[in-house]
């Protein structure tokens, strides 16, 4: 069916901060989640601010349903649903008042869907914003994220702070938002946990390089983790390796084809690896 | 622009109760009292004209101790549409102060006569309020976006300042060219003359602002 985001070399750099997104190319298709991992200050934010057009980038292209967004492109805007960390709204508004002005922003803005999330998350229509708790802003956000009938939902850390509960109702409102084959999201987190449950896709993140894109299935059913000793490490053929980090006696070591390493391999242990491990590898770890 | 200006309104709306419950306290003080000598009644004028302009642009920064600056951005609406929306909500708060200061010198004349010298008096302190109020909305917004949500408090001091300076300026250039006593024509025109000064300053810092806006990263 094609997809709902497209990025392509996509670069930016500070003026007053030696970050620099370089070259971030990847792709979400329709009907699927993608989750973008990355330790703080990888670049997730900085990803997502130029796919959402409020900051400019460099270089490359970005495109959303088959197009470039610009700063007069309102129509692609009416099917993004967007939810950022922390406070996203003045604290001195209510529910309602949050409401009303969505339902002045967006053509599709649906007070009865909106209502009805309310609800089903417990939230108080009268009361401030700032007299929320953490989890309830976040719930606040999705249900405004939501409550206009988007096809791309862009997450970032939608789900930090959160008790590992909320964030399971969280994820449940995610999973059941893509059951349309229309609909899409990126996820942007740190963490990895989330990701295994709901991600069809994971791009990992790393000083504002992309260091690896793999459906999840790959990731937690092929991808193995070797545990070598130091010999049997310089025995590993250099192509397997895609990262290797030294642990007192033991040399953690990614490989891509698990399955291939056990049959390769068979003096070394292959285990399973997750989201969790494959990016402290990446991150942490050395490549050959 | 309807979401946008419900968005202004309901930023401003704490302050703008705060502020209403002192006018209308003011008010009632400043209408029972005696009118003789007119300095109550001006301060008061000046106060809710301004007033209701500055709590209108105070306002602004709300948005930016939340995302919400940011997150408005990925909705559907044009930057030079947010940027208008802060013209024009400053604009109807301005309207709203010179109802106040209209409403409260009507109230005292009916109660106790007119109180100043000539006819054109109340004319000539409503256009001073609008002018001051219209000034520092002219320099303010542009200031905001350009100098950083952070220092926006300063940007309000110095386009208040600036605000009333324009005024004292332009009130100079007025005395320079209607030298010695002025007719209420001449006042009328320079009433006119002002107002069309700050409605032009006000006007044209719109683009100016939009621009700096557009350039604006979050």
């Amino acid at each position: 069916m094609g997809n709902i985001l497209e990025l392509k070399n996509l670069s930016k750099s500070y003026a007053k901060s030696e970050f620099t997104l370089d070259q971030i190319s990847f792709s979400l298709p329709y009907g699927s989640i993608l989750g973008f991992v990355g330790e703080n200050g990888a670049g997730k934010t900085t990803t997502i601010s130029c796919i959402l057009n409020t900051i400019g980038k460099d270089s490359g292209t970005v495109k959303l349903f088959g197009q470039e967004m610009g700063d007069a492109d309102t129509g692609i805007r009416e099917k993004i649903g967007v939810v950022y960390d922390g406070d996203n709204f003045p604290g001195v508004w209510t529910a309602g008042q949050l409401s009303k002005v969505m339902a002045g922003l967006y053509t599709n803005w649906d007070q009865p869907l909106f209502q009805k999330y309310l609800v089903d998350f417990h939230l108080p229509m009268k009361q401030k914003i700032r007299q929320y708790s953490k989890g309830m802003t976040m719930k606040l956000a999705i249900a405004a994220a939501l409550a206009h009938h988007p096809e791309l939902l862009i997450l970032d850390e939608a789900t930090s702070g959160l008790d590992p509960v909320m964030r399971d109702d969280i994820l449940d409102v995610f999973l059941e938002f893509v059951q349309e084959e229309n609909h899409s999201i990126l996820l942007s987190s740190h963490i990895t946990s989330d990701l295994e449950k709901v991600a069809d896709y994971i791009a990992f993140i790393h000083n504002g390089r992309l260091i690896l894109t793999a459906a999840k299935d790959d990731l937690v059913y092929r991808y193995a983790v070797l545990r070598c000793r130091e010999n049997q490490f310089h025995a590993l053929d250099k192509e397997d390796i895609l990262a290797y980090r030294k642990r007192d006696m033991q040399i953690d070591v990614l490989v891509a084809d698990g399955r291939e390493a056990r049959r390769k391999y068979k003096d070394v242990v292959v285990d399973h690896t997750s989201v969790d491990e494959i990016m402290l590898l990446l991150v942490k770890g050395e490549r050959v | 622009m309807r979401g946008l200006l419900r968005n202004n309104f309901y930023t401003a709306l704490p302050n703008v109760k705060v502020f209403t419950g002192i006018a209308v306290l003011l008010g009632a003080f400043v209408v029972a009292m005696d009118n003789a000598v007119p300095s109550l009644i001006i301060g008061y004028a000046l106060l809710v004209i301004i007033g209701f302009s500055l709590i209108s642009i105070a306002s602004v920064r709300k948005e930016s101790a939340a995302k919400w600056g940011k997150y408005k951005l990925t909705t559907p609406v044009k930057r030079a549409d947010i940027a208008l929306s802060f013209f024009v909500s400053q604009l109807l708060w301005l309207f709203v102060g010179i109802g106040f200061a209209g409403f409260g010198i009507a109230m005292s004349i009916g109660l106790h006569g007119y109180p100043f010298d000539r006819s054109t008096d109340v004319f000539m302190l409503l256009v001073v309020g609008t002018g001051i109020s219209l000034f520092m909305g002219a320099i303010f917004f542009p200031l905001y976006f350009l100098g950083g949500e952070e220092r926006s408090e300063v940007m309000m001091v110095v386009s208040l300042l600036g605000g009333i300076g324009m005024m004292m300026g332009l009130s100079s250039l007025i005395n320079r060219v209607y030298s010695g006593n002025m007719t209420s024509r001449q006042i009328i025109l320079s009433g006119i003359f002002i107002t069309a000064c700050s409605a032009a300053a006000f006007a044209a810092s719109f683009p100016v602002t939009a621009g700096v806006f557009r350039k604006k990263e979050y």
